[in-house]
């Protein structure tokens, strides 16, 4: 590996280095960790609410990064003022979508008790979305210059990456704003009735295709910020969603299926092993160590670190 | 009356779908027999990682087929015209098999190219061996793809031992000129057949000359996030930096070895990604100083390549790259193979590729002088030119710099680059 150099002073002062080294790779590992979180917060959402694993997840993110990128580039707005447009367009889109597509299979399998046809819809709708911006777009990657881009804080010895760090807090701001909107508003405890048992919540006068719709939106919705946090310093091609997509599935498994915080503290774990443990061996081994640690999850807890235990 | 009704309709739909099968194959049968038809079939990346090449793959073929076909087709076949039929690879060995099938059998063409991606290209070509259907490799560049002694197999670009021979060659002649000296190499590179493949050349080559490997790290091209990839590099903080990427994780890497000030005396890469128009698009000058590996440049001084540049860049809006550059040359080889065996017997038409000697033409922008196989198909002429990218008034600007006598006059490369 490295020289070793033969006096004392030196070789402490290469020991010291790689500390910072491994610190760098932590942070970096938290803070993109939190970003994987907040991609997977859509989906655990949708999950929880729907119980219906929404393989279209990865293609609506790739919807909200295109969203963001055309607005940012076309307007030269600071990524995160685009949040104001770009997140109630995707809560539309997502609402219109289970509305529209889902909500007919919904209805036709609705004495099923795990509507297996929706999953297939999902694929369908992953499928259409990836191709119609190929066609719209083409397979090229697209970079938009941003106000953030390339740019870095030094924190200690530490290069932090600005447009991450502002991720992170908007991973944060966003988990801490569902949490509270599901318990503490009327139309978040109706969301969470339908979700534990859609039946009764049906008999208490809730609608549940419509609560549906509105779930689907929120989840679209936290795509669409997911979307503007990246596109400062990611790419976005037709495919993208594809990449993010089994990374969603772990961290939601491994978080627990349906639950907030366990998505965002699911998504750090993840950036945490695949940065630090990178700095130990081939970069190729940390996705086969992330997948060894998912099975290994799901053999001691099957529901996940923050999962619910009851059936659904 | 119930069983009877339902029989009725059964018998009716059996009949029409037998109806409807019977005009397919007529009318298939009939525009067959108007005028004779040269069925190419290419198996390239239209989506997932690689998407990007294998569009601008696509693009260039297209242009040449137009061109062959405008000319007035094949002479010895009465005037057919070439049909390109394409197929999606997703950069999947899998997929590109089944498609190579899929080809071959149902839609009977009558040669293959492709693959880009050698991890599609090695197991495609031997189905093509397989069923004696030759496969027009443009670019992939792994070795042992002209080493199986396939008969069907041809490769217009050089071997990956040939590009990291080249590559080290390069460094050792600038040591020389600059006067630096160059101890310990980083290796980084896609974890893919391609990436592999350049680094066991890589480190049998650094072996050879003296060189020290302080990082040797494969990554997946997949990759979300290539911090830690690039923390190992400024942890390993080797003289050189030697890449391999394919097109997205080449943007992403050169932006955060930008942004965590990771520091080389060179930046040595190998085309692929980082020869993709669009790299420098997105990277602007976090590419300043990088030497890259390619097998053409917009600014070689051979006939015409100016002008088929400028108009594939009319058409499509970006510049022709090396690889592209033997796509297109790809075409014009079938053009000339056809022409000369004038028949679609495979084995005759093969053994016109195999006695190619194609020196005029449009094909001659390309960097050498003629294009001939030897006898595992591999074009034994391919050769390749090291370019260094600056920012020239503003612009990013690829600029050859060696072999020498291919430097750009008046060009001095920037060797070892300035710190961040």
């Amino acid at each position: 590996m490295l020289l070793a150099p033969s006096k004392p002073f030196l070789r402490n002062r290469v020991k010291e280095v790689i500390m910072d080294l491994i610190l760098q790779a932590t942070v970096n590992g938290i803070l993109m960790g939190s970003i994987y979180g907040l991609t997977a917060l859509g989906l655990t959402l949708i999950f929880g609410v729907i119980k219906v694993i929404n393989f279209a997840h990865g293609s609506l993110l790739m919807v909200g990064m295109y969203t963001a990128y055309w607005l940012i580039l076309l307007t030269g707005i600071n990524p995160y003022l685009a949040l104001i447009v770009v997140v109630p367009l995707l809560f539309f889109f997502g609402y219109y979508m289970q509305e529209i597509v889902i909500k007919p299979v919904f209805k036709a399998e609705r004495d099923v008790r795990e509507p297996i046809t929706v999953i297939i819809v999902t694929t369908g709708v992953w499928y259409v979305l990836d191709n119609l911006s190929l066609i719209l777009f083409g397979a090229e990657y697209r970079v938009v210059k941003t106000s953030l881009s390339g740019k870095t804080f030094l924190l200690g010895e530490l290069i932090v990456s600005t447009p991450k760090f502002y991720g992170f807090v908007a991973t944060i701001v966003t988990a801490v704003l569902l949490y509270w909107f599901l318990k503490k508003t009327r139309m978040g405890k109706a969301i969470m009735a339908t979700s534990f048992d859609r039946d009764a919540a049906s008999l208490m006068g809730i609608n549940q295709y419509r609560i549906y719709n509105i779930a689907f939106g929120i989840g679209t919705a936290t795509a669409g910020v997911a979307g503007c946090v990246l596109i400062p310093f990611y790419y976005v091609f037709p495919t993208v969603g594809v990449i993010f997509d089994i990374r969603c599935f772990i961290i939601v498994v491994l978080g627990g299926l349906g639950s907030i915080h366990g998505a965002v503290l699911g998504g750090i774990i993840i950036g945490v092993i695949e940065s630090v443990f990178a700095q130990f061996m081939a970069s190729t081994w940390t996705e086969g160590i992330i997948y060894a640690i998912f099975i290994l999850i799901l053999f001691i807890k099957p529901s996940g670190l923050f999962g619910a235990r009851q059936d659904w | 009356m119930e069983e009877r009704k339902r029989w009725q309709n059964v018998s009716i739909s059996i009949f029409a779908f037998l109806l409807v099968c019977s005009l397919m194959f007529f009318t298939g049968t009939l525009a067959q027999a108007g005028s004779k038809v040269v069925k190419i079939g290419n198996i390239i990346p239209l989506s997932g990682p690689s998407a990007s090449v294998g569009v601008q793959g696509k693009d260039v073929r297209e242009m040449a087929i137009e061109e062959i076909n405008n000319a007035g087709g094949i002479k010895s076949l009465g005037g057919a015209k070439l049909k390109m039929i394409y197929v999606d690879s997703k950069s999947d060995p899998t997929v590109g098999v089944t498609a190579a099938e899929r080809l071959i059998n149902t839609n009977k063409v009558h040669i293959l190219t492709g693959c880009w991606n050698s991890a599609v290209t090695y197991p495609t070509t031997q189905v093509a061996e397989r069923y004696g259907i030759p496969f027009i490799v443009p670019v992939s560049v792994r070795d042992t793809i002209t080493e199986r002694g396939f008969k069907y197999t041809f490769r217009i670009a050089a071997k990956d031992s040939w590009w990291t021979r080249d590559q080290i060659l390069f460094l050792r002649d600038m040591e020389k000129e600059f006067n630096v000296k160059i101890k310990t190499l980083a290796l980084v590179y896609e974890n893919g057949d391609w990436g592999t493949g350049f680094a066991a050349g890589w480190k049998k080559l650094a072996k050879k000359y003296g060189y020290q490997v302080v990082l040797d790290e494969p990554y997946p091209s997949t990759a979300v996030d290539l911090s830690p990839v690039v923390i190992k590099m400024k942890k390993a903080n080797a003289d050189v930096i030697m890449l391999v990427s394919n097109a997205a994780d080449a943007i992403l890497l050169t932006n955060t070895m930008a942004e965590l000030k990771v520091n080389a005396k060179a930046i040595i890469t190998s085309g692929g990604g980082h020869a993709d128009p669009k790299f420098l698009d997105n990277c602007k000058k976090n590419a300043d100083y990088i030497f890259d590996e390619v097998e053409w440049e917009t600014d070689v001084g051979k006939p015409g390549a100016k002008e088929t540049n400028e108009k594939f860049k009319k058409k499509y809006g970006y510049n022709l790259t090396g690889e592209s550059v033997d796509a297109y040359a790809a075409m014009y080889v079938i053009a000339d193979a056809l022409e000369r065996a004038g028949s679609l017997d495979p084995k005759k038409l093969r053994d016109a590729f195999a006695s190619t000697k194609l020196d005029s033409g449009p094909a001659m922008i390309i960097s050498y002088d003629s294009i001939e196989f030897d006898k595992d198909g591999q074009n034994k002429n391919a050769g390749i030119v090291i370019v260094q990218i600056r920012e020239i008034n503003g612009k990013m600007e690829r600029i050859s710099v060696w072999p020498k006598s291919a430097r750009r006059a008046g060009y001095t490369p920037v060797f070892p680059m300035p710190a961040r």
